[in-house]
């Protein structure tokens, strides 16, 4: 019944080296479980839900019906408000489920002991963090779908030039932001502790993507930094203005190192 | 093969030793319980065993295998309930269950360890609205939901009611029956007494003994008699002193407690017979692990762990 990536060896192993890479051995059927108990017990978060799904999607609605954000305006070089905040509301889930779900719920988790009771199972810790992203990653990818659809089709903001890069940079921005949160989430000892590192992570990021100030109006120095930010290098991916592979190569070594290195400083309790 | 072998165990923190030198061995099917004070280093002997930290020194293997290497492979074969270990709030019983269950190789049956544990009743439940029993009986469901052939049973009874408690030693025993090798922590005497085959007491990091439990009642330094009646007429208590099978007498307002050796209660009785005077309400004890365990585990006079945690004394039989 038991549906296998790969076996548990039986009997004793070699004594092993210290490994570099974290391991990564469960039950397929395990793997499986596990993403969809926590997918269910993410939707039993009525604050998690609505921070992540129901915030980006009212925010669009909202900005959608404000008459003059749907107007080109001569400092946003010709476009509308509205165009230029579609790819920071659809990465607003992200943004959110990342750096502030993810490292809450693996502190709050480690907090309680319930962390410690999974560590004597043979869950692996890339095991649990892989099934916790997945859920986040669907969550998230829904929510942007439908952030994108609402300022498209129904408030008539344009679509980014070149569709391939906009799905590159969604997905290498997404994996970034998360394995920036899955750092803290490893280590974090209690919610508090995610929060606090968790929230200024955040407003970094909401800074360098324009979303207190359009990225259009910062001095160019802050706009260079804004492509080393992910929030920043998704956002001018999407605008089309930005050196491009710059970002999502920035984007990929944030998610390489990131989620390598949680992975690999996990701690249990 | 024993079932666990632990030599010379060693695990500070911080410059603070908690285990300074423990070895004991557990044979295949046995209970074998960890008894010792609050702070003695149970738990983090333990926590070796179950790979959860890694000692300092020493040689720990369990089923051949060493917790720290053979990481992976131990945990298809141990199953764990831990202290401080809990589940998130919102899951429910069947969903905690088969989530365990989809880690091992070789699951037991969900439907069967509801049934077994008596939780078909909660299986929709929250683990957030379980009541203390109901949440010990899931964690040792949860531990023996991989099929475990050990089992390290940390402190299980630890806040249950009485009645709750004797339930737990109804499962302990189920998972003896069922050929598993049991590692039980307490600091019940009576739970010790009722359940282990074997016992370690462990003090202030090292074991300061190893026997079966009744061999450890009876070979603690308190090791004898104690009875406690009302006599019908006043007693001296130095003509009691003066029979050489008594070693102390005590007034309790009306009462009086005698200790003594194993044929201080039929000296005293026929002295009691030979002025006449009865012995009203009377009460005799066994001194038991109680006893031997204070003993074990005092410390220049002090008592370590208060009389509430050491748990009610057993072994009292009338006669």
């Amino acid at each position: 019944m038991t549906a296998q990536i790969l076996t548990p060896p039986r009997g004793p192993q070699p004594h092993s080296r210290p490994r570099l890479l974290p391991e990564f051995r469960m039950t397929g059927n395990g793997f499986r479980t596990l993403v969809r108990t926590q997918a269910k017990l993410l939707s039993r978060e009525p604050t998690v839900v609505l921070a992540g799904v129901v915030l980006p999607v009212a925010l669009i609605v909202v900005f959608g019906l404000v008459p003059s954000f749907t107007k080109p305006a001569a400092n946003l070089g010709g476009k509308t408000t509205l165009d230029v905040y579609v790819p920071t509301f659809a990465m607003l889930s992200s943004v959110l489920t990342a750096l502030t779900a993810l490292p809450v719920t693996f502190a709050d988790l480690r907090e309680r002991g319930v962390l410690r009771r999974l560590a004597v199972s043979p869950v692996p810790a890339a095991g649990l963090l892989a099934a916790q992203v997945t859920v986040l990653v669907a969550a998230a990818a829904s929510t942007a779908t439908l952030v994108v659809l609402i300022g498209t089709v129904g408030f008539g903001a344009e679509l980014p030039v070149n569709l391939g890069l906009m799905l590159a940079s969604y997905v290498l921005g997404t994996t970034a932001l998360i394995s920036l949160g899955l750092l803290i989430a490893a280590k974090a000892p209690a919610a508090g502790v995610a929060t606090g590192f968790g929230v200024p992570t955040m407003i970094v990021n909401f800074f360098f993507a324009g979303v207190y100030v359009p990225l259009q109006q910062l001095p160019h120095l802050l706009r260079t930094v804004s492509g080393f930010v992910p929030y920043g290098a998704i956002v001018d991916t999407w605008s089309g203005s930005g050196a491009a592979w710059q970002h999502l190569l920035v984007l990929a070594g944030y998610t390489v190192v990131g989620s390598l290195a949680a992975a690999r400083f996990f701690k249990w309790e | 093969m024993p079932a666990i072998e632990v030599s010379h165990l060693s695990k500070s923190y911080h410059g603070t030793t908690a285990v300074a030198d423990v070895s004991f061995e557990v044979g295949a099917g046995e209970i074998f319980g960890i008894l010792g004070p609050n702070g003695a280093g149970k738990t983090t002997t333990v926590e070796c065993i179950s790979g959860l930290r890694t000692p300092d020194s020493g040689r720990i293997r369990v089923l051949g295998l060493d917790p720290h290497h053979d990481r992976e492979a131990l945990r298809q074969v141990l199953g764990v309930q831990l202290q401080e270990s809990q589940l998130p709030g919102k899951i429910r019983v069947r969903e905690a269950l088969e989530l365990y269950a989809s880690f091992y190789t070789d699951p037991a049956d969900v439907d069967q360890l509801l049934e077994q544990w008596g939780l078909a009743d909660k299986a929709a439940s929250r683990f957030g609205k379980l009541s203390g029993g109901q949440k010990q009986r899931l964690a040792v469901a949860l531990a023996m939901v991989g099929n475990p052939r050990v089992v390290v049973l940390d402190e299980l009874t630890t806040g249950l009611d009485p009645h709750a408690r004797r339930t737990a030693w109804g499962l302990v025993e189920q998972i003896r029956a069922a050929g598993v090798t049991v590692l039980l922590v307490t600091h019940f005497m009576e739970e010790a007494e009722r359940l282990c085959d074997r016992v370690a007491v462990i003090d202030r990091g090292r074991v300061a003994a190893l026997d079966t439990p009744a061999g450890l009642a009876a070979r603690g330094p308190a090791a004898g008699q104690r009875m406690r009646f009302r006599p019908s007429a006043p007693v001296a208590g130095a003509d009691l002193l003066a029979l050489p099978e008594v070693s102390r007498v005590e007034q309790h307002g009306s009462h009086l407690e005698v200790t003594g050796d194993a044929d201080m209660i039929s000296a005293v009785t026929a002295y009691l017979a030979r002025r006449q005077i009865i012995a009203a309400e009377l009460r005799v004890e066994q001194t038991s692990l109680d006893d031997a365990f204070i003993a074990l585990t005092s410390h220049d006079g002090g008592i370590s762990g208060s009389p509430a945690e050491a748990g009610v004394g057993g072994g009292t039989a009338g006669r």
